[in-house]
């Protein structure tokens, strides 16, 4: 099963993400796509190891190409998060590079090897702010991301201050 | 406790004055009003706003928001929907996007009803 997990900042997601993998039996792999530069993203990385501690996940650091990842057959992936993968692929070499037939492959990738597959991306569009194109850019290859991982998921979630709403299938 | 939520003006506070027979006085403005009125109001606008003076005060929103679903726990709080934006490149909005964030997760988790107005519908996402 695929289930895709979204919402806005702080929203519970991770936490909902991970719980959905308290049953599951198996080898379960944390794709982890933040770089840990800067104060900010070392303390975020911090507080998302110490949540997962003790449940078992293996962490790969993968920034970019999640499609070249080796993965063992029906094992538990989860995704974190798309907002940073999406920003890795698309910033890397300067100028903005359309990243989403990339990521959707690598989403794809995942999704034929894993018994259970959770992906957790985000809401970026909602500040109605009109930003300079990179960032323009940006939200409009997150918005696409968003409506292809979610054609390819079973269930879709969307966390709002802690409460998962379902948006495709029944909650998982 | 009961939340009342979505993005900016979907119509939360009407439902609140119609759901609940609020009047305007009984609707605190978190974003002007006394900090210490919030433990005592029936309703609570805006309280992203509240999060945002503790802040600026350097209080402790999830301390404060602790105390207020202890002592208050018949108050109907409206809190708005920020975090769903691009990353602020002002540190200080990127603590209050996060903080209005974890200040929400408590008051739904305490919260026995949570509605979250879209277009001036009224969704029931908890109770």
């Amino acid at each position: 099963m695929t289930v895709l997990v979204t919402g806005g900042a702080k929203c519970g997601k991770s936490h909902f993400a991970e719980m959905l993998f308290s049953g599951f039996e198996g080898r379960k792999l944390y794709i982890a796509t933040m770089q840990p530069y800067g104060e900010e993203a070392f303390a975020a990385i911090e507080r998302h190891r110490k949540l997962r501690s003790g449940k078992g996940f293996e962490t790969v650091e993968k920034y970019t190409d999640i499609d070249e990842i080796n993965l063992p057959e029906s094992c538990g992936i989860l995704l974190e998060c798309t907002a940073n993968l999406c920003a890795n692929e698309m910033f890397k070499d300067g100028e903005p590079v359309d990243p989403t037939d990339k990521i959707l492959c690598g989403f794809r990738h995942l999704k034929s090897r894993a018994k259970l597959l959770v992906i957790v991306t985000n809401e970026v569009g909602n500040d109605g702010v009109v930003y300079e194109k990179g960032t323009a850019k940006y939200i409009e290859a997150m918005g696409e991301i968003n409506r292809r991982a979610a054609k390819l998921a079973d269930r879709v979630v969307e966390c709002v201050y802690g409460i998962p709403v379902p948006l495709k299938g029944e909650l998982p | 406790m009961i939340m009342i939520t979505g993005g900016a003006f979907q119509g939360k506070k009407e439902y609140a004055k119609k759901r609940f027979g609020f009047s305007n006085e009984d609707i605190l403005n978190g974003g002007s009003c006394d900090l210490d009125a919030v433990f005592n109001a029936k309703c609570v606008t805006d309280y992203q706003l509240t999060v945002k003076r503790l802040l600026e005060e350097n209080a402790d929103p999830n301390e404060f928001t602790r105390r207020l679903c202890r002592e208050n726990s018949d108050a109907v709080i409206i809190i708005n929907e920020i975090g769903g934006g691009i990353i602020p490149i002002e540190k200080s909005e990127r603590i209050w996007r996060e903080e209005t964030g974890r200040a929400g997760c408590i008051i739904a988790e305490n919260s026995r009803e949570v509605i979250r107005l879209v277009c001036g519908i009224p969704v029931k996402i908890k109770g």
